[in-house]
């Protein structure tokens, strides 16, 4: 056993590991607790109940094992690249909420000069691109594969 | 001879000409998928997937198009590595080691040409060897009950990601999360609803596909915001690839060894292509000693990985075909595709299906050809592909998942599922724990469950049949050998700087 020194880059590591320890912990605790609701009315040998059972004891165990002796992390990113990550899951979210409204073309339209914005495009360049990009998936998957995709609404488009 | 007739007819499936035109499709968007930096084998194989299912393929077909790209990702992880010293995928990491330093010399034409010859080698070396064994692992699975398959998967579970990942609690740990997740829907045996608290589309469980799109690729997108690297690649001239191809044969003994050891690693479970070229890399620096001047474009540096690596993504497709175990990241996506065309790959395979596991040996057989052939005219095409900017690369890839994905059920719900996925597969990564035994646990969880069931209702409820056989002790023995071999190899691995 060596005791950590705390040096910023082990102590961040440190922090990572014993997080998910932990969220992984109450994850088996509540899935073990949550099986008692898995109730058939006949008998089986294994009910539905214990294979899930079965896997949160190693879960919590190794969990558990984690929390006390974390590994390795990697750096976690800073706050300009957080942001930018925060950026594509709401883009993305977005997107997949707005789809079906919209209908494919203009979701798909917005949603790309978005993404390529994000990805460091010029303006110019992302709604060339973005545009072109929209046009092929739509013909490759409404022709080429036909796949309906969702329509503008009273479009038919 | 019995294999040869088989074999013979697998050949008539692959070669009409719509199984044909597939492997060459296959062929060259796989090269093109591994070619790219980040996008590995096992994200292009899950990026296809939803498309494949759209084309309305059969079975058959649409394993012969994915196991083109497999095989093709494989060759094309190479590129990057040597053109950009980027590998395009894990497997293709030790490739930097020599591969990039040649083509700073000039020589990187040289490097592509010999390392497309010794992927041939390897990879065809992986399919003789895949169409010998695989019949006889069949033979021997042909016998196992329920009891003994569960032993076969806890045999999975214990020895995947735990050889190349370094964390052993890790990879248990991430397995045991996929279990449990992939527990969540409706319990088929008795028809209780598990862990979807009310949600009506879960319970038809959590989409493999959109689960797998999402760990990999929006995690790997993720990932890419976070640094930011420019591809800006060696633009000197590569030079031609023909005097590689003819390097090669000063290479033989290189090559033949690099195939033999990836072969060997790719057939056992938990290991993959990765270890295969690691390995083949390592023990044929150990083997030359000073006789090579490996790290400073040693040829035969490019050689060892390249015929390791595609052997072992041969040699894993043995366990997944003959056990319906995957040996590999990819090949567990490979199996994911087949249980989601209600194809359970096992021994009974062989005997209810042979067109379609021939079909497929042949096509290996096909595609390895056409992927030499291809490679020739074609790397100069691929590597100027590597220098498309990535403002236009990741949307395109992103889209792409997310036209796919929402195809497959018309549902912006399993879109959710693949966001989800993405961020939980962007931790586990800055976590250093692997991907793939979630996916795993989440795609074998149900038959390790149904067998677990079977197993002791036959016994009627006696947990002792669980090691009541020969079959399944000798296999839990096997699981602790091979995972004592992965705590030698995690010590040899740090005695090894180029692990790192």
């Amino acid at each position: 056993m060596t005791v950590d020194v705390p040096s910023p880059a082990s102590h961040a590591s440190a922090l990572g590991d014993r997080l998910a320890g932990a969220v992984l912990l109450l994850l088996a605790i509540a899935a073990w607790w949550h099986a008692r609701t898995f109730v058939t009315g006949f008998h089986q040998a294994v009910g539905p109940d214990v294979f899930p059972r079965l896997v949160c004891v190693p879960l919590g165990l190794l969990a558990l094992y984690l929390l006390v002796r974390p590994g390795i992390n990697e750096r976690w990113p800073g706050r300009a690249a957080l942001l930018r990550q925060a950026g594509l899951l709401v883009l993305l979210g977005g997107y997949a909420a707005f789809l079906e409204p919209w209908g494919f073309l203009p979701a798909t339209l917005v949603g790309s000069v978005l993404l390529m914005r994000l990805f460091d495009a010029a303006w110019r360049q992302a709604l060339v691109s973005g545009a072109s990009l929209t046009v092929i998936l739509y013909l490759l998957f409404e022709f080429a594969l036909g796949i309906p995709l969702p329509d503008i609404p009273g479009l038919g488009l | 001879m019995e294999i040869l007739g088989f074999l013979l007819h697998g050949f008539a499936v692959a070669l009409e000409p719509q199984n044909l035109l597939l492997a060459l499709i296959g062929c060259a968007v796989g090269t093109l998928i591994g070619a790219l930096p980040g996008l590995g084998p096992v994200n292009g194989v899950a990026l296809l997937i939803p498309l494949a299912f759209n084309f309305g393929l059969s079975p058959t077909a649409a394993l012969i198009l994915l196991v083109s790209v497999y095989y093709g990702t494989m060759y094309g992880g190479r590129i990057s590595s040597i053109v950009l010293n980027i590998p395009g995928d894990e497997p293709a990491m030790m490739t930097t080691l020599d591969g990039y330093p040649m083509a700073l010399k000039g020589r990187g034409g040289e490097a592509l040409g010999l390392s497309a010859v010794a992927s041939f080698v390897g990879a065809t070396v992986a399919t003789i060897g895949l169409t010998l064994f695989a019949p006889l692992l069949v033979g021997f699975a042909i016998r196992f009950g329920p009891a003994e398959y569960f032993a076969l998967f806890m045999l999975a579970f214990a020895t995947i990601g735990g050889v190349t990942s370094g964390s052993f609690t890790k990879s248990l740990l991430a397995a045991c999360l996929g279990l449990l997740l992939g527990t969540v829907g409706l319990d088929p045996a008795s028809g209780v609803s598990r862990y979807t608290f009310g949600w009506y589309e879960l319970y038809d469980g959590i989409d493999f596909i959109a689960a797998l799109v999402g760990l990999f690729a929006i995690s790997e997108c993720l990932l890419f915001l976070e640094d930011r690297h420019q591809t800006t690649g060696a633009s000197r001239e590569l030079g031609s690839a023909i005097p590689g191809m003819r390097r090669a044969g000063a290479c033989k003994a290189t090559i033949a060894r690099g195939s033999l050891i990836g072969f060997i690693a790719g057939v056992l479970p938990g290991a993959g292509a990765s270890l295969g070229s690691f390995l083949s890399y390592t023990l044929e620096k150990r083997w030359l000693g000073r006789q090579g001047d490996f790290g400073n474009g040693d040829p035969r540096g490019v050689a060892a990985p390249e015929a390791g690596n595609n052997a072992a993504a041969g040699g894993a497709l043995i366990p997944m075909l003959s056990l319906g175990i995957p040996g590999s990241g990819t090949t567990a996506i490979l199996l994911a595709l087949l249980l989601s065309m209600n194809i359970t790959p096992g021994p009974l395979l062989f005997d209810q299906q042979p067109d379609m596991v021939w079909g497929l040996v042949a096509a290996l057989f096909i595609g390895n050809v056409m992927l030499l052939v291809l490679n020739v005219p074609l790397v100069g095409l691929f590597a100027r592909v590597l220098r498309a900017p990535s403002w236009l690369l990741m949307p395109v890839v992103i889209l792409v998942a997310f036209v796919g994905v929402y195809s497959l059920n018309n549902s912006p719900f399993d879109l959710y599922v693949m966001l989800a996925f993405g961020v939980l597969g962007y931790g586990l990564r800055k976590l250093h724990m692997p991907a793939v035994p979630v996916v795993l646990g989440l795609l074998l969880g149900g038959e390790m469950e149904f067998n677990l069931r079977r197993a002791l209702a036959i016994s009627g409820g006696d947990w002792s049949i669980l090691v009541g056989s020969g079959i399944s002790v000798g296999i839990y023995a096997f699981a602790a050998t091979l995972m004592v071999a992965g705590l030698v190899y995690a010590w040899w691995i740090r005695r090894t700087p180029e692990a790192g």
